[in-house]
């Protein structure tokens, strides 16, 4: 293992909410991480004390061994893209990426002006007149030519049609594979980016809730589809996370994995096995955790967790 | 596409350079820094001889001093506000710290008061060597700011240009930092020790001591006061900024 950034029982309080509760994480060196949660649940706030934007009330942390504070060693080798980024008063998009390649070290002129031409975007507009897509190309494109050895992307692709959001995720595969580094994607898009990243972190009401790999985050549930008397026989003791049933069928979902003998009773029970999607079981893992949510699943859900 | 395509730029590796490429960034969009304030002095210089001539058509002989040499320090004012409000966002965006879009950033306006100051000496030698263009009106040459020469009026210039940039750069991170409410407490308190000492200096009927103690200091003396109060904002302004969210 070979983290790039330690955090240590970080937390951030704001006036009356606490943003971040006594979190600990690494990220490791050239991996690409979904950085995911819900609107608020403290994803912003992380990254900007990762990138010394913010500070934090107490904790430590560490960016490629040292402090980032006031740091320009640290901060010169990572580049952060907000979702709302205030740029200067009349500056265009040529003159952000004019700005850019001032500051990033390995930033890659060619790779930029490529991907002006695949997003399309107006250089001599004032980045004021920008539609709220072409405002995300601006920052998708300084975070992907700035190759900095860690890229922050927090919700890079807000008004970004499929067809851009597709380009983004190709670019920054590809460039990857040639460039490896580190980059913290935060999307509410889970699907969409699922088969890009190479780990979870997943934050709900300030706390890390999920630390492991795609693969095994989603091996860790299973879903079943079938007749729902058979199934709820067959998964008797499981923990179920979700329910849903439509008639005689139903489609549940439930912690664990199932060992080859399981799993041929099964399907010999005449129940179909379907891979969980990550968006499913994040929501349904931060569901669990959220006092509040719609009536048609609390019913289902297991109580462990919710009354926290 | 010349600000894109334009070859070598130099990797920034050491702070120092990074400090360097803060001014080249605020001089990036060459609008804020060098064409606004070239137009509002322009203009400003355009407006007061046009009437100078119109009063000097007029037959009036006078010497004619307008106001006219301040209006590009009030854009500085604006300037100020906006590198804080606008500039400090994007800078945190290109991974610098604090300290270097500061120095940066005060280097960027040094460079634009020396700009002004330079024009506002030749204008004023110019006014001198000409009695005011003739018409007896002068835009920069302004008696009591030149009296220690043209080089002290040049200082004089330079200096109000950045205390003028500097009080907006400071009451914008009052802004920013505190919010509109404790912003306009801050300018009120300022206020009210004003009025405070004016109050004070009427009832020790020493109004005719302060006058003369303007007159005594002169426009250079006045000048390093106006350097005192610009250090001490500014160093305020930074140390607020170090604990400032982007």
């Amino acid at each position: 293992m070979n983290p790039v950034i330690e955090v240590r029982n970080l937390t951030k309080r704001y006036k009356d909410t606490l943003a971040l509760d006594n979190v600990s994480f690494d990220i490791q060196k050239d991996t690409i991480y979904g950085f995911l949660g819900r609107n608020g649940a403290g994803k912003t706030t992380a990254m900007s004390i990762l990138t010394a934007q913010n500070l934090p009330t107490s904790g430590q942390v560490r960016v490629f061994g040292e402090n980032p504070y006031e740091n320009a060693r640290v901060l010169s080798r990572m580049c952060f893209v907000r979702e709302s980024q205030k740029y200067p008063d009349d500056a265009t998009p040529r003159h952000a990426f004019a700005s850019a390649r001032l500051f990033f070290p390995r930033w890659d002129q060619e790779l930029a002006d490529e991907l002006i031409d695949e997003f399309q975007l107006p250089l001599k507009r004032t980045i004021k007149k920008l539609s709220r897509g072409q405002l995300s190309a601006v920052g998708v494109i300084i975070g992907l030519a700035s190759r900095a050895e860690i890229t922050f992307f927090d919700e890079p692709y807000l008004g970004l049609d499929a067809v851009a959001r597709q380009i983004f995720y190709d670019r920054l595969l590809a460039d990857y594979a040639e460039h490896p580094r580190t980059v913290l994607l935060s999307s509410h898009l889970i699907d969409e980016v699922s088969n890009l990243i190479e780990r979870v972190l997943v934050i709900d009401a300030g706390r890390i809730i999920m630390d492991e790999s795609t693969d095994d985050a989603r091996e860790q549930a299973t879903n079943v589809v079938g007749d729902a008397a058979t199934i709820e026989r067959a998964l008797q003791g499981r923990e179920v996370i979700h329910r849903e049933s439509l008639g005689r069928v139903a489609s549940i979902t439930f912690l664990g994995r199932l060992d080859d003998a399981e799993r041929a009773a099964l399907t010999a029970a005449g129940l179909e096995l379907a891979p969980v999607s990550l968006q499913q079981l994040i929501v349904r893992r931060t569901q669990q955790r959220t006092p509040h949510h719609d009536a048609l699943a609390a019913s289902d859900v297991t109580q462990e967790g919710v009354s926290r | 596409m010349t600000a894109l395509d334009s070859g070598n730029v130099t990797r920034p590796a050491a702070s120092h350079s990074r400090t360097l490429n803060v001014v080249r960034l605020q001089f990036v969009n060459t609008q804020t820094f060098i064409w606004v304030p070239a137009l509002v002095l322009g203009g400003a210089w355009v407006v007061t001889m046009l009437i100078y001539w119109i009063l000097q058509g007029a037959g009036v002989d006078d010497v004619k001093i307008g106001g006219g040499s301040q209006a590009p320090l009030w854009y500085f004012l604006a300037v100020g506000i906006q590198a804080m409000t606008m500039t400090f966002p994007f800078s945190q965006a290109m991974s610098l710290t604090r300290r270097e879009f500061y120095i940066g950033s005060l280097a960027a306006a040094g460079v634009s008061g020396l700009g002004m100051a330079v024009v506002f000496v030749l204008l004023g030698l110019l006014e001198r060597a000409t009695d005011g263009y003739g018409m007896n009106g002068y835009f920069a040459y302004l008696e009591w700011v030149w009296e220690a020469g043209p080089l002290a009026a040049g200082l004089t210039y330079f200096v109000l240009t950045m205390f003028f940039f500097i009080i907006g750069f400071w009451s914008a991170t009052i802004f920013k930092r505190f919010g509109t409410a404790r912003l306009v407490m801050v300018l009120l308190g300022i206020g009210l020790v004003l009025v405070g000492l004016a109050a004070l200096v009427t009832r020790q009927q020493a109004w005719p001591d302060v006058w003369s103690w303007f007159i005594d200091t002169g426009s250079l003396g006045l000048t390093l006061w106006a350097v005192l109060v610009s250090a001490l904002l500014a160093a305020g302004s930074y140390l607020t900024l170090r604990t400032m969210p982007a």
